[in-house]
């Protein structure tokens, strides 16, 4: 399965404004660039990765910073 | 008062620039229009050769600059304000030759690489990697050392389908980016390209040509 699929198949969601792969009830995203180089292996590891869901999850190359990440926050619960 | 945005600074980066965007855009289409003269003057019943120019608009750059530098997420770093600039931007000024039929592109090509020999050639290509025009970036040095420029020639129907398409690309990019409508855009591309081809034996050049 193609890594995209896999996602869909998490119930993750494309926002073609962020280039991002959006779970909102997990409340984890993958950015475009981390889907794209890391191996299927990888991207499963963390789509099966739990979390508590208080807060949101970035999995992206470069850990977006403090700034970026309250953005895309606000951006992805008004989503 | 709330602080100055990567955006708002950018957007006003944008404004002060639009007077050297607009001259570089006027050089380039002036300098390919006259190039290219000798080649429209020969053209035979049914050929054509049309030059059209644009100044990228703002929010397209903002956008196209948050792609270029590889932002994750599609966000400025709202503390890293300073470190962007539209300046990066390969295409703020763009001229494109539209040409029809096919055959005249290598000409016009040939033409104007010969006039603007020091600037990088960078193909358009589609999904599949595969050229669908010549396209080069540079800089008009005689009225800007900082705004870059591009140049494309392009068949005809592919560039007219595209003045359609692009704008529609960016207005509407949620659904113009899905996967249905990228594949419905490729056939686009492919019928037009074999159109272009089936009907070319029979548009005839000058005769002398």
């Amino acid at each position: 399965m193609k890594k995209p699929d896999m996602l869909f198949a998490a119930n993750y969601r494309y926002n073609l404004d962020r280039d991002l792969f959006v779970n909102r009830q997990a409340k984890k995203a993958f950015s475009l660039e981390f889907v794209d180089d890391k191996p299927a292996a990888a991207v499963r590891k963390r789509i099966e990765e739990a979390t508590d869901g208080s807060e949101w999850k970035f999995y992206f190359n470069r850990p977006p910073s403090e700034g970026v990440r309250r953005l895309l926050e606000q951006d992805l619960e008004a989503a | 008062m709330e602080a100055r945005t990567p955006e708002d600074r950018l957007r006003q980066q944008y404004f002060d620039l639009l007077p050297e965007i607009q001259r570089v855009v006027w050089q380039l289409e002036a300098e390919v229009r006259y190039h290219t003269l000798s080649i429209l003057h020969n053209l035979g019943t049914g050929e054509q050769l049309v030059v059209d120019s644009r100044v990228k608009e703002c929010e397209s750059a903002l956008e196209k600059l948050l792609r270029i530098k590889g932002l994750e997420g599609r966000r400025f770093d709202p503390d890293c304000a300073g470190e962007y600039s539209l300046l990066d931007l390969p295409d703020l000024a763009a001229v494109r030759v539209l040409v029809f039929p096919n055959r005249r592109l290598d000409e016009v090509d040939r033409t104007l690489r010969a006039h603007f020999q020091d600037w990088t050639a960078k193909p358009l290509k589609d999904r599949k990697h595969e050229v669908l025009a010549p396209r080069y970036f540079g800089y008009c040095k005689e009225v800007s050392g900082a705004v870059r420029a591009e140049y494309q020639v392009v068949p005809m129907l592919l560039g007219l389908f595209w003045r359609v398409e692009h704008p529609a690309m960016y207005k509407f990019r949620r659904v113009a980016n899905s996967r249905q409508m990228r594949r419905r855009r490729d056939e686009v591309e492919h019928v037009l390209a074999h159109f272009e081809q089936g009907i070319e034996p029979y548009i005839l050049p000058r005769s002398g040509d």
